[in-house]
């Protein structure tokens, strides 16, 4: 099973990944970390129903918080809101749960409801006003925020065909992504008087778990059950290259897959924002970091594997995210209930 | 075949991950006869095969699904799309005609009766470039010229549907300065909705929907009372037929509660979608232009007055404006002109605030699509609705836009057809129920009166709660 | 409720293995072995009848593959029907079954027997994504029925 290049290898050999500190978070599977905008708070979720917020206490990483009381069955994910000043946790519980920020209290202030079961992903869109989440029920909502701390639908997307995995918004348009159980990669617009779908991305064989825009928002990177890795370029009607576009919506294209280099399914993927580096953690316990190669051309991009950590948690990884304003810091957490921090060297 | 439901009932079916085994997950009760069988074989064709010890051969016979059982049941939604397609259909109005026409015994002739929706006749209408009177007539001729007996409009019947919810109305909204659940009034028309709220809202909100039944089932219980009474007919010996917009409406006419238990039948035997009928349009090779123009059957001899009607307030049937203007006629004796809509969210939800003297203003608001829907449940779930009625429709743009509706033709927009669709629906003169000849007629002749047992007996119905699917072995994780 | 195999066909069940004293000894570094992640599973309960997965011979030590080396357990089982609407329950027992036995550090695996069911590819998707399986284990009234499936009747 083992594929092994040895050009792999030199390359990987060039960088490492530092283990800063290791902490004994949740009671079960630690599901998500979620780095706070300021990149100065982490806050964590998982089978144990609770969240836990992390800050630093001089050199050493201590759990400010414990949020406890939001929901009745796993925490599957965390959220801050762009402004730092809100915490979404989405759970199997069928809820969404929103929590403000006051000092270093957080206070519950509504429990979003409709979904019929397991909310998988909760996100919010870069200008804090919308919110989106998907669930096992096939669909996608999108959530708008009142000026008065309420939170309304304003459209329920059934454009998946299985479980939604995972929503992210674009980082600088009103554009949503979600990925599925059904393989793809669906993505969303609000049109005249309602959102729609308007691409559907397919060349994943397996559920996609997880996708993550980069800087630009012209990149996405999605990581699957298929063991694979791929690259996404967005391309603009009227663009040099001739692919064919509809309408003014731009088409997306796979540019690139990255197989071979893991061995189980791949539960999240995460583009660094500040230096561009491709972090993923899998079902073999294993962090793989890759960087794409100087001068490579965009429609047919290559990525070098620069680190890999095979036994990076002693279970399955089930969250790596670079932290927003440290370049260098990664965050990663594990079925084994453990959040680690690690200090990634060139 | 999914997409036809409407969009709230899909999101309620839970059937990701059902294999073909598993499609459905309804207990079957299976009957077991004495002595040991042998072993099971499947045959090529399918079909299973029991052989006892003896080597005896029986063919075993299929666990039947019915509708009810589907609707009776907390699990998907869409596998009783297959019982719809048998129990009702174009294909199954044909063997009806079919069964009629083979009958030699005039005696046991059915008497068929269909009855048109005005959201159907304007879909129709749009398709053939017709006006939506002509469309009416030609219609009716093209049933009978099939063997149809009697075709009616359901637009009569929504008279009934909307007096009753006026009256409903104002009755809660007394009745609210001392019970609290008494508003918000949630309208009862749409099916859709009314499945959603029973399989996933329950006892939150089924007190809050109007008891009044929709202008379908009220075309149900006139025919199959009220006419088969006047043509001294028993309930069985009328087939009723609706046109409808909408894939839900079947889901409308199986319930339970619009069974009749005595005669085995239904207030609506079938339920068929303006599509259908265009398919049937289709199949016959009929150019409907070219048929001649009948006049639709109505239930009381209205003379002079054969003019094709409509209520004001919009596709869905008008039940915001109707309540709203006989409110304030009963809590104020006012008569209000004009209603002015107030567009919030999107284009699917809009309230009206008309001031009462002395109270708080009254709140109404039409309410269409899921997430419309979602908003308005979410609030009457945590006693913040700031509404006294709503008018809820599952379909975004409402009944004109229902799923049953034909299809754009190739180079139209869905958006252009629901326009013309609506343009048509609204050039029909409207007229107040209580106006309309031979309403005070039938509730006096019929029911005894406004205020009779009988009108709650054949004009209001029940909701029921659906129970959460507890068992396990059915659940689909 | 119906069987879906109203008359399955029964197997004889396998005697209890002889342990060996070094198995008995902490001491001594003992690998697992096939044997031993069969007797595991072996003695689950199905569903429907009152007989166990070696009984109706949905699992067998042959289709059993352990790597002590990458810790990885890998478990074939064969539904008694192609259509047996329980093999996603009898794999999530099987799977349950080894998650609370083995070392959590185990990778386990669990699928059909290729070509054994009508809809494999959609059951062993279901069965190897751990979410929808943390999630079931949280349903109350399913964890019952595996709960039924995995006690010792005897």
């Amino acid at each position: 099973m083992v594929i092994w290049t040895s050009m792999i290898w030199t390359n990987a050999i060039m960088c490492r990944l530092e283990e800063l500190c290791k902490l004994e978070a949740h009671q079960d599977r630690a599901w998500y970390v979620a780095w706070s905008p300021s990149g100065k708070l982490l806050a964590s979720c998982g089978g144990d129903k609770a969240i836990r917020i992390w800050g630093q206490e001089g050199d050493s990483w201590v759990c400010k918080s414990v949020l406890s009381d939001g929901h009745q069955r796993t925490v599957r994910r965390v959220a801050w809101s762009p402004c730092g000043n809100y915490l979404a946790s989405s759970s199997f519980d069928a809820t969404t749960t929103i929590w403000s920020r006051k000092g270093g209290e957080f206070e519950n202030i509504a429990t979003l409801e409709g979904h019929e079961n397991e909310v998988k992903c909760v996100a919010w869109a870069p200008n804090g006003s919308l919110l989106a989440t998907c669930s096992r029920d096939k669909s996608v909502w999108i959530w708008e925020v009142t000026e008065d701390e309420e939170f309304e639908c304003a459209s329920v997307l059934s454009a998946h065909s299985q479980d939604v995995k995972h929503v992210c918004w674009h980082p600088s348009k009103e554009i949503l992504a979600s990925c599925s159980y059904d393989d793809t990669i669906k993505l969303f617009k609000e049109e005249i008087d309602d959102w729609t779908c308007f691409n559907t991305l397919q060349s994943h064989s397996s559920t996609v778990w997880k996708i993550c825009f980069d800087v630009s928002g012209s990149r996405l990177v999605s990581c699957s059950d298929d063991k694979t890795v791929k690259i996404w370029q967005e391309y603009l009607p009227g663009n040099q290259e001739g692919v064919v576009t509809t309408g003014n919506d731009s088409a997306w294209k796979c540019v690139c897959t990255l197989s071979g280099y893991h061995h189980r399914v791949i539960y999240d993927v995460d583009w660094n924002h500040l230096t561009g580096l491709i972090v993923t953690g899998d079902g073999g316990d294993a962090i793989h970091i890759f960087e794409e190669e100087e001068g490579s051309d965009k429609n047919q991009p290559s990525f070098n594997l620069k680190v890999v950590v095979n036994k990076a948690h002693t279970q399955d990884v089930n969250c790596v995210t670079w932290n927003p304003k440290i370049p260098d810091l990664l965050a990663s957490c594990s079925d084994d209930g453990v959040i680690k921090l690690w200090k990634y060297h060139t | 075949m999914a997409a036809n439901f409407s969009g709230v009932l899909q999101i309620t079916d839970l059937n990701d991950f059902i294999t073909p085994s598993q499609e459905c997950i309804k207990p079957v009760k299976v009957e077991r006869r004495p002595g040991k069988v042998g072993k099971i074989r499947v045959d090529d064709d399918g079909s299973y095969i029991s052989v006892s010890e003896e080597g005896s051969e029986t063919k075993l016979t299929k666990a039947q699904i019915t509708l009810n059982d589907c609707l009776a049941c907390s699990g998907c939604i869409t596998s009783a799309e297959s019982v719809l397609i048998t129990q009702q259909s174009q294909d199954e109005l044909y063997r009806i005609l079919q069964q009629k026409r083979d009958e030699k015994d005039e005696n046991k002739k059915k008497v068929i009766v269909v009855s048109i929706s005005p959201q159907s006749m304007a879909s129709i209408a749009v398709k053939y470039k017709l006006s939506t009177r002509n469309t009416a007539g030609k219609l009716s001729t093209f049933f009978k010229t099939l063997g149809v007996d009697y075709v009616f409009d359901t637009t009569f019947s929504r008279n009934f549907s909307l007096i009753e919810s006026g009256n409903e109305f104002v009755r809660r909204y007394r009745e609210a300065e001392t019970d609290k659940k008494a508003l918000p009034m949630l309208a009862s028309a749409c099916p859709g909705w009314i499945c959603y709220a029973e399989k996933t809202h329950g006892s939150y909100i089924l007190p809050y929907i109007s008891t009044v039944k929709s202008p379908q089932q009220i075309t149900g219980s006139l025919v199959k009372d009220w006419f088969a009474q006047h043509n001294n007919l028993q309930p069985d010996q009328l087939y009723h037929v609706t046109v409808m917009p909408c894939f839900d409406k079947k889901l409308e006419a199986s319930r339970p509660d619009f069974y009749n238990d005595i005669y085995s039948t239904r207030d609506v035997d079938c339920v068929i979608t303006s599509g259908e009928v265009d398919l049937m349009l289709e199949k016959e090779a009929v150019v409907l232009s070219d048929l001649e123009d009948r006049c639709l059957d109505s239930f009381l001899n209205c003379e002079g007055d054969h003019e094709m009607r409509s209520h004001s307030g919009g596709g869905s049937g008008g039940y915001l404006e109707y309540i709203l203007k006989y409110a304030v006629k009963e809590l104020c004796g006012r008569e209000l002109a004009d209603i002015t809509y107030k567009t919030l969210r999107n284009q699917d939800f809009k309230e009206v605030i008309v001031d009462i003297e002395g109270r708080t203003p009254l709140k109404m608001a039409l309410a269409y699509g899921f997430r419309n829907i979602q908003n308005i449940v979410q609030k009457v779930k945590r006693g913040k609705c700031p509404y006294h009625f709503v008018e809820i429709m599952a379909c975004p743009a409402g009944c004109n836009n229902g799923g049953g509706q034909i299809r754009p033709d190739t180079g139209e927009t869905a958006s252009e057809r629901l326009q013309q669709v609506e343009e048509l629906y609204k050039s029909l003169p409207c007229k107040e129920p209580l106006d309309v000849c031979g309403v005070e007629e039938v509730y006096e002749a019929w029911l005894g009166g406004r205020q009779s047992e009988k009108v709650q007996q054949l004009l209001h119905t029940s909701y029921h709660e659906v129970e959460k699917l507890t068992n396990a072995l059915a659940i689909k994780w | 409720m119906s069987l879906d195999n109203a008359n399955p066909v029964i197997f004889e069940a396998t005697q209890a293995r002889d342990v060996s004293p070094e198995e008995l000894d902490d001491d001594v570094v003992d690998p697992f072995d096939c044997r031993e992640i069969f007797d595991l599973i072996r003695l689950i309960n199905d569903p429907e009848h009152p007989l166990t997965l070696e009984e109706l011979n949905v699992v067998e030590g042959s289709k059993i593959q352990v790597n002590n080396d990458a810790e990885s357990v890998s478990v074939e089982f064969t539904p008694t029907i192609p259509h047996c609407s329980m093999a996603t329950l009898i794999g999530l027992s099987i799977r349950v079954k080894l998650l609370r036995s083995l070392p959590p550090r185990f990778k386990v695996d669990v699928f059909i027997s290729p070509g054994t069911h009508v809809s494999e590819e959609a059951v062993n998707k279901q069965l190897a994504d751990k979410e929808r399986v943390a999630a079931a284990l949280e349903n109350s009234h399913l964890i019952d029925v595996v709960n039924q499936c995995l006690a010792t009747r005897r």
